[in-house]
């Protein structure tokens, strides 16, 4: 498998008459984009599009999702975000226009307690990835304010993945500013390849709890799905895609499936530190049977497969926690040896227990953070969305009677008191983030 | 909760996830449906469903009058 993405350098967004990007602005047809998320008859007469740049004292609230605007110009039988947006044939090959600096971030009441914030300025930007970006906003609404809670993520979910790939496709004639390749070899070759250095696999947890708590692969429900095997590159193309609505520090965004750092940092030290033969995906389900069912089969896998070693990332936390651990010492007990990415959920002095479950194999693990760490953002000139819904998000509060924190997390200055919980991608357990700590 | 109260009174942990309650030290443990339904399944009858509830709460009352000199786990 070889891929190509055709990076364009985006520095500055505008709105303008036709959508396209030159001299590293991108352009957008605000008329057009609109009335091509429209078209999906789920969504209200009242959507609208705003534009957020690294630096704006701009605060988005409620963030359901980020996407980032790729498009396939060339070669391969699949189109980006497979059995979604475009046909179910297969991704992460040919050359794909990616629009880099750019993302389309979907706003609107969705669950609204598992919703996120991102501050475009001050001390919040530091703690997501997305200030980093410049950010094209919807913000959604139902057609019918009753409507089913799933029927809406799904219109959201379409709408950011509609307006991302349009995004690039309008740039698909220019010529790009970077060309990056990539390729992965077959298992066979694999099995030859690189000896002397360990087999190394990557087993990528997606969230797959059902009730709003889902991840697609290829279009496909991933709590229906037994462990498989993924080439790198198909996560690149958008095969995988978030339909979660899980707390927003720990929500893997399609945007991070597309840009998977550990994902990034294997393929870089393949044939170097280790030799990367495939990625694993599973899922994170509900009942303790198909934990123990999907365990079993991943970590089965990696065996089948001779790997020495897995990465094992996690996505959100609490009965996940045991997905982990099953996992970590499945593995380790097959003899593929683990180690583990994931968060905390410490409490807000960091004296809790971090994780739900625990295991003695457990001995190499790296964390992203406290999610229950207390921030203030300062108020911010513009607020893209609703400010009170931080009021309601996991890790925001109202009526609070704790000593220490203010009686609701909006205050009327317009600054929000959370735990860093509310920050979209605030502890990603990809590690896609700007912080990290070091020992003094 | 459960090793809060255990201090006074002996618990039955009615639990999906039953290493997370092995980790946190629960004695007696009587499995569950699933996370978002420990004691009912949408996808069976009110009939089926009470029947259910009724054989895991019976359970769960026999397990606590059992008397278990380490952790057990109540399967059928």
């Amino acid at each position: 498998m070889r891929l190509e993405l055709h990076r364009i350098f985006v520095r500055k967004l505008a709105f303008g008459a036709k959508t396209g990007v030159a001299d590293g602005v991108l352009t957008i047809d605000k008329k057009e984009l609109l009335s091509l998320v429209a078209e999906d008859e789920r969504l209200g007469k009242n959507i609208d599009a705003d534009l957020a740049m690294p630096g704006d004292s701009i605060r988005i609230v409620p963030v359901k999702d980020v996407v980032e605007p790729r498009w396939k110009i060339d070669g391969g039988k699949g189109q980006v975000f497979p059995g979604l947006l475009s046909d179910v044939e297969t991704v992460g090959e040919g050359k794909t226009l990616v629009l880099t600096g750019a993302a389309v971030v979907t706003a609107g009441k969705i669950v609204r307690f598992q919703e996120g914030i991102i501050d475009m300025s001050g001390p919040g930007a530091e703690y997501t990835p997305y200030s980093q970006t410049c950010n094209v906003v919807l913000l959604l609404e139902p057609s019918d304010p009753g409507m089913d809670k799933h029927e809406y993520e799904s219109a959201c979910r379409g709408a950011g993945l509609k307006a991302a790939a349009y995004l690039a496709r309008c740039c698909a004639d220019v010529k790009a500013d970077k060309v990056e390749a990539y390729t992965c070899a077959n298992i066979k070759e694999a099995m030859w390849g690189h000896p002397g250095l360990p087999k190394v696999g990557y087993l990528y947890m997606l969230q797959t709890q059902g009730l709003l708590h889902d991840t697609y692969f290829y279009g496909v429900d991933v709590k229906k799905i037994l462990p498989t095997v993924m080439s790198p590159l198909e996560a690149m193309d958008g095969a995988i895609v978030s339909g979660n609505c899980v707390s927003a520090c720990d929500k893997n965004s399609t945007y991070v499936h597309q840009n998977n750092p550990v994902i990034a940092e294997m393929l870089r030290r393949h044939g170097r530190d280790f030799n990367f033969v495939t990625c694993i995906v599973t899922n994170e389900n509900v009942t303790l049977a198909d934990k123990r069912r999907s365990s079993s089969f991943a970590t089965k896998l990696a065996a089948m497969l001779g790997l020495d070693g897995v990465i094992i990332t996690e996505e959100g936390f609490g009965n996940p926690d045991a997905d982990l651990v099953m996992n970590c010492w499945k593995a380790e007990r097959l003899g593929v040896k683990t180690a583990l990415l994931t968060d905390e959920y410490a409490g807000r002095d960091g004296a809790s227990q971090s994780l739900a479950d625990s295991c003695v194999e457990g001995d190499a693990c790296v964390t992203a953070g406290n999610a229950n760490e207390v921030i203030v953002l300062p108020p911010m000139k513009k607020v893209l969305g609703v400010l009170e819904e931080a009021n309601v998000l996991a890790g925001g509060w109202k009526d609070s009677a704790l000593p220490g924190v203010p009686k609701d997390s909006v205050a009327a200055d317009g600054s929000v008191t959370v735990e860093l919980q509310a920050i979209t991608g605030s502890t990603s357990e990809l590690g896609y983030t700007k912080l990290g700590a070091k020992t003094i | 909760m459960v090793k809060e109260i255990e201090r006074k009174l002996p618990v039955v942990h009615v639990c999906t996830i039953v290493p997370i309650s092995l980790t946190v030290g629960a004695n007696r443990i009587v499995p569950a449906i699933a996370i978002p339904h420990p004691l009912g399944d949408p996808t069976k009858t009110p009939e089926e469903e009470k029947a259910i509830r009724r054989h895991l709460v019976e359970k769960a009352l026999k397990a606590l009058q059992t008397a278990v000199t380490e952790q057990t786990v109540f399967t059928d």
